[in-house]
């Protein structure tokens, strides 16, 4: 046992005595603390520019300007309902829109909120009952800019307006901004319903919509108050809408949410099984590679059994692999822990499950023994080849047959879908720690999970036994490529 | 062998063959190594020495006959009481060299400090005290090689076994190797070495042994593998000596002055140069000159092995 565990500790050493080591686990926490910063670059927060030239009176201008201001103070209050709800923080204004949660937020809701002065009165009331812990609400930007109609523009002839509006929509000047659309109302909008929108670029669907809407209603409005309806009746009219009620879980909680949720630690702990597999492994190659290559197998052997060897280097591989995850792990707990907003908010319930002893057995046992499973075949590989090229040649199919369906199954789990199949990858061993834990989240028969524990331990001491002799008489075995006759004969081989 | 099961065998092989699927590396091998005996073990390529070396080692196990290592069945523990370079040598680039004889080191039973202390030591007697730290791929072959005897004697081993131990050494570390199997033959050590350079053998061996296809040909002395050699004559006479007892063949080399000739005589197996030259002046043959020669280490073997199994 001495000697496996001082060739275990040479292995763990050199592996991350290596640059390669370090680059590859500080990856993720990298792409953890630089992910939102670049998000956050990649972000185009600027608000659509929008120029409105109103020859029908200003009425289809105000109505619009009026819509989109209506619109981001329901998006703000929708946002601020969340974070109230999130937070518990609905005693600061008992009553308000933004304290209720159980609606599709009508106009009236909005002229509320407006009246009882917007935003800033909400948060003025919401401090006072917030405790320091919770963060500061980040209200949306406003996706639209209404801007005046510029006087060139406004006062162009119908027929030179495209020429009026060519300046406007791609300026020259390139530090100035460009209007991205403009409305323009003829004069005899009501009685022809034409409109005219010139834009930079395709306009967004949810602007189209909003102008149509906006303009349908005036148009109905204009149409209702002809058929002799006072205007406040034509008006009521236009603006008759449902009361829609709505319950939903809170924030992260929904169905489809709490299963990603709950697959979130499982699945990633696969992913990590994944990638730490095919970093350590192909590193335990080429330890292996380098001992046959440099020709020290012989020293070593003679100091150490073939066993010892073998045992060694896995112990140090996968202690270089579980390492590699619990840092990776811990930095998604940190991050969880240590951050706010949504991506916090599906983490935190994710680490949840390692509060349950059965779960973190359950992921340990997979997570352990499949990593030993696995690392066998490179090991064996590595006893094989005498150099990393040639190792290539074994290790492609062997990777390949291993993640393609890996890549496959978490797909099949996360959509729900994958029935028969994944029961039985479930149940093929060297699928099965990845298919396990990527069903642990979204709920895995327990019988399912004994059985295919057991078909896994089986599987790896068979694969001690069977890949323990092909590696014992591959060492020192030269010459060509071994073929499949001699790997199958090596692995028949009970003694010299 | 030795002449009796009291006299200690630091190393014994016992009727050993070793088959790789259809061929057999080793025959039927018996020997045994005194304690504190410098030993060689002579061959050509495909002998069956690294072989034997690695049955002793328990690298490889043999398909028949018995090994008795240091009293016991050979085993890795037996390591700590073993030192071992193989004839291919190879060592971990990125460890340094400290941390190489110190890793070997523990393997064979050492503690980390005892193993370090030691190693130092080796360094500095190897003139690589200011390497200790340098990792092995910024060391040159020869300081590498150097690294590598220090690892196989970090232990101070009570059996030394070399394979080919002088083969891609430069002429420097051939001398510092014969150094230490000096040295380690002086502190009492067995050492035992297969090489196919009879020069090293003639200088270092208390006794050896010759193999060919896997069989021994010859375990003894170097006087002993002489003396299976026919002894070979250079005299100067007046006439052929090719009718004295004892002679197996003579060939006339040359004329000599004032009528002497040259002749080179091999005698008869078990015949004795000194009964020759009695017999000479009991016969009043006359002679102005009897040279024995010595045969070379290399003739003896090519006479005990065979041409053709020689160069094999």
């Amino acid at each position: 046992m001495k000697n496996i565990l001082i060739v275990a500790a040479r292995e763990f050493k050199q592996i991350t005595a290596m640059r390669s080591f370090w680059l590859t686990l500080l990856i993720l926490p990298l792409a953890l603390s630089f992910g939102p910063l670049a998000g956050k670059f990649l972000k185009d927060d600027a608000a659509s520019r929008l120029m409105i030239v109103d020859r029908s009176g200003g009425g289809v201008a105000a109505a619009l300007t009026a819509r989109i201001d209506d619109d981001h103070q329901r998006d703000v209050l929708g946002r601020l309902s969340r974070y109230v709800r999130r937070h518990d923080l609905a005693a600061a204004g008992r009553g308000q829109p933004w304290a209720e949660h159980d609606r599709y937020y009508t106009d009236a809701d909005v002229a509320a909120f407006k009246a009882a002065g917007g935003l800033p009165a909400a948060l003025k009331a919401i401090d006072r009952v917030k405790p320091d812990s919770v963060p500061d609400f980040k209200a949306p930007n406003a996706d639209y800019q209404v801007m005046p109609a510029a006087p060139a523009l406004a006062a162009a002839a119908p027929p030179d307006l495209d020429r009026a509006a060519e300046p406007l929509l791609r300026p020259a000047d390139k530090n100035a901004k460009a209007v991205d659309t403009i409305l323009v109302i003829p004069a005899d909008f009501a009685l022809t319903g034409q409109a005219r929108l010139l834009a930079n670029s395709d306009p967004s669907p949810r602007l189209m919509g909003l102008v149509q809407e906006v303009l349908t209603r005036q148009l109905r409005t204009g149409f209702l108050e002809g058929q002799g309806l006072s205007a406040q009746a034509a008006t009521a009219a236009g603006q008759i809408a449902p009361a829609l009620s709505v319950a939903t879980p809170p924030p992260g909680g929904g169905l489809k949410e709490a299963m990603v949720v709950r697959s979130i630690l499982p699945l990633g702990v696969c992913y990590l099984l994944m990638m730490s597999l095919m970093l350590s492994g192909s590193w335990m190659l080429q330890g292996s590679v380098e001992e046959r290559g440099n020709k020290l197998i012989e020293t070593v052997l003679a100091c150490v059994s073939p066993e010892e060897l073998m045992y060694g280097k896995l112990i140090g591989t996968v202690a270089v692999g579980m390492l590699m995850i619990a840092v990776w792990i811990l930095c998604g707990v940190v991050a969880a822990t240590a951050t706010q907003g949504a991506i916090a908010d599906f983490i935190r319930p994710a680490v949840a499950p390692l509060r349950s002893p059965g779960t973190i057995a359950t992921i340990l046992f997979f997570l352990v023994v499949g990593y030993v499973s696995i690392s066998l075949f490179f090991l064996a590989i590595g006893a094989m080849t005498d150099s990393m090229r040639e190792a290539q040649g074994y290790l492609m199919p062997v990777m390949l047959a291993l993640i393609l369906p890996v890549t496959v199954l978490i797909q099949a789990v996360l959509s729900g879908q994958g029935g028969v199949a994944l029961t039985v990858l479930t149940f093929v061993p060297i699928w099965t720690p990845f298919t396990v834990l990527a069903r642990l989240g979204s709920g895995i028969p327990t019988w399912q999970v004994l059985v295919a524990g057991a078909l896994l331990l089986a599987w790896t001491a068979l694969q001690l036994v069977m890949l323990g002799r092909l590696f014992r008489q591959s060492l020192l075995a030269t010459g060509q490529k071994p073929s499949l006759r001699t790997v199958i004969a090596r692995m028949r081989a009970r003694g010299e | 062998m030795l002449a009796s099961s009291s006299e200690t065998a630091a190393l014994r092989l016992d009727g050993v063959s070793k088959k790789f699927d259809q061929t057999l590396a080793v025959d039927d091998l018996s020997f045994a190594v005194r304690e504190g005996e410098t030993f060689g073990f002579l061959g050509g390529n495909g002998a069956g020495k690294t072989t034997s070396l690695r049955m002793v080692l328990d690298i490889i196990r043999p398909t028949s006959g018995s090994i008795s290592v240091l009293g016991r069945a050979p085993g890795r523990e037996n390591a700590a009481a073993i030192g071992f370079l193989p004839e291919e040598r190879g060592l971990y680039r990125q460890m340094s060299a400290i941390d190489t004889i110190v890793y070997f080191g523990r393997l064979k039973g050492m503690s980390a400090s005892d193993a370090r202390r030691e190693g130092l030591a080796l360094l500095e007697r190897f003139g690589l005290g200011g390497n200790a730290k340098t990792t092995i791929d910024k060391l040159s072959k020869g300081m590498a090689q150097k690294v590598q005897l220090a690892a196989a004697i970090v232990n101070r081993p009570t059996l030394l076994l070399l394979d080919e131990p002088f083969s891609g050494l430069d002429p420097v570390n051939q001398t510092l190797l014969e150094d230490e199997i000096r040295r380690a033959a002086s502190d009492g050590a067995t050492v035992v070495f297969s090489t196919h350079v009879m020069q090293h053998a003639e200088r270092l061996c208390d006794r050896l042994l010759f193999l060919a296809r896997g069989r021994k040909r010859f375990e003894g002395t170097i006087d002993e593998a002489r003396g299976s050699m026919p002894a070979r004559l250079l005299l100067t006479a007046r006439q052929s000596p090719a009718g004295l007892p004892g002679v197996a063949s003579a060939t006339r080399l040359g004329d000599g002055a004032d009528g002497w000739e040259e002749w080179e005589v091999h005698l008869a197996p078990q015949a004795d140069a000194g009964d020759l030259l009695e017999t000479c002046i009991a016969q009043g043959f006359a002679l102005r000159r009897c040279e024995q020669q010595r045969p070379g280490l290399h003739d003896v073997f090519i006479h005990l092995v065979g041409p053709t199994e020689a160069r094999a």
